[in-house]
């Protein structure tokens, strides 16, 4: 009933209410929402019956200053300051521009966007409370559209859907462990240790045939017994009782 | 009993030629562990960062295994012409203590390659990248080679984070201690860059615009040199040894 109210409260005063939501940019930036910025589409062609000095201002506000929410509070004052948001001030207002930088029709091909949360250098500085500062937390916010003139407003658009940022996980919490073993590594293991099995198996077989010395082994290791034997022969032919010795 | 002299001939010529073969593979084990104990693509700070480079260790130990097969291919020969039983049996003791240093050696990189996941790198880069407060030298040395190395690899081969730029987003890290998310949502050097080493467009990198900042991980570029590091030691190394033991 209350917002009702208002909101005929404010057609009286001559406020106009925009069938516009404004909305998150396309979803092929990677930047559309960070942990402390997001970025929005820019109103082109929305403020169609607005003309002369008219300031286009950006409300940023927590889901529960939604409802009570007052447009002719003006932008800069403690209540609508960055600096105090969201516990001083449950709503701020920032990226004014004038009409003119959004003109209608939108080029295509061109990326309009606006990047709420990108000004760092004013964040702490009371005295630009109008600053796009970076959110102080994941949210979730809901934004709207104000034009004011001569700091009476004119126009609204509807306020947007929740938007939540992403929140960072603790890095501790990347696990590290269970690595399983590959198969090509147990295979190449197992192998491997096979074949070494069968290798010292051969070299101890080996050293036994060393060792007992029988059959003379292969006959490549016989060569040099062969001399011998003709030596033998050519006393045994000449000298008989040399033989005996 | 007794072989024909043309057995033993035959014999003799496989075996010669058996050894000739581990000699030159040899020399090959040797030129390849060197080539990657050099370091090509400038990964090894990240694996000394994991305090587990012990793929090196692997190829390290190719090296000198390459040198020692090729010693011994060349006594084998000797032995086998000489047809000398004490050479002979000298080459097969000093065979057996190579394989197993192979052995070691290719089941070291084999493993060693298992534990090389994508999260440990992960945890790693955002652990170490850019860290400003380091406990001691060591701590010291192992960040600032692991904050250069990943520059180098962004920039080369224009990929950022692990999996992607989303990497800084997703987890908290040292590099976001100390830059802000609205200025920094992933380092500057996942930009595409300018002839002179600066971002072509600072603003588009920031939001992401597809074109002016790079998207995809370098997951790809750090395991591929290792896998093939890792998997070249262990398998050639494998093939030298089965080709030993049936010679």
């Amino acid at each position: 009933m209350l917002p009702l109210l208002l909101l005929l409260l404010e057609m009286a005063r001559g406020l106009e209410v925009l069938r516009y939501t404004p909305t998150l940019a396309s979803p092929s930036l990677g930047g559309l929402k960070t942990t402390s910025t997001f970025v929005l589409e820019q109103p082109r062609c929305v403020f169609k019956e607005a003309q002369g000095n008219v300031v286009i201002w950006l409300v940023v506000a927590v889901p529960e200053a939604v409802a009570d929410f007052n447009n002719s509070v003006g932008p800069g004052t403690p209540t609508r300051a960055f600096q105090g948001f969201p516990a001083g001030a449950p709503a701020y207002m920032t990226l004014n521009t004038t009409l003119l930088n959004y003109p209608c029709p939108k080029p295509a091909g061109e990326i309009t966007v606006l990047r709420v949360g990108s000004e760092t250098s004013c964040a702490g500085d009371e005295r630009r409370p109008t600053c796009n500062g970076p959110l102080p937390g994941p949210g979730p916010y809901r934004v709207k559209f104000l034009a004011l003139k001569d700091s009476v407003p004119v126009a609204e658009t509807a306020w947007s859907e929740p938007i939540a940022l992403r929140t960072a996980q603790p890095l501790s919490s990347i696990p590290t462990t269970g690595s399983s073993h590959s198969a090509g590594m147990i295979a190449l293991t197992s192998i491997l240790s096979i074949l070494f099995a069968i290798l010292l198996a051969g070299l101890v077989a080996v050293l036994v045939f060393w060792g007992s010395d029988a059959c003379g082994g292969s006959s490549t290791f016989s060569k040099p017994e062969a001399v011998t034997v003709q030596r033998y022969n050519t006393h045994h032919v000449y000298d008989q009782p040399a033989a005996r010795l | 009993m007794a072989k024909s002299d043309d057995g033993i001939h035959i014999l003799q010529g496989l075996l010669v030629f058996g050894n000739v073969v581990i000699g030159m593979c040899g020399i090959a084990l040797t030129a390849e562990c060197i080539f990657f104990v050099s370091d090509p693509h400038g990964l090894y700070p990240l694996l000394e960062a994991t305090e587990n480079d012990d793929i090196y260790a692997a190829a390290w130990i190719g090296i000198f295994v390459g040198f020692a097969l090729f010693a011994l291919s060349i006594l084998g020969i000797v032995g086998v012409i000489k047809s000398n039983r004490t050479l002979l049996l000298v080459y097969t003791i000093l065979m057996l203590i190579t394989y197993a240093f192979e052995m070691a050696s290719c089941i070291t990189a084999a493993t060693h390659r298992d534990f090389l996941t994508p999260n440990l790198f992960l945890k790693q880069m955002l652990e170490r990248y850019q860290k400003s407060e380091t406990s001691n030298n060591n701590d010291k040395w192992m960040t600032d080679g692991v904050t250069k190395t990943w520059d180098k690899l962004m920039v080369q081969n224009q990929c950022c984070g692990v999996r992607g730029p989303s990497d800084w987003q997703e987890y908290t890290s040292a590099f976001r201690s100390t830059h802000s998310d609205a200025d920094y949502p992933w380092p500057h050097k996942c930009c595409v860059m300018d002839a002179q080493g600066s971002p072509v467009n600072l603003d588009g990198c920031k939001l992401g615009v597809p074109g002016y900042y790079n998207s995809n991980g370098c997951y790809d570029a750090i395991s591929g040199p290792m896998n093939t590091h890792a998997w070249g030691v262990a398998w050639f190394g494998f093939a030298i040894l089965c080709w030993t033991v049936s010679t």
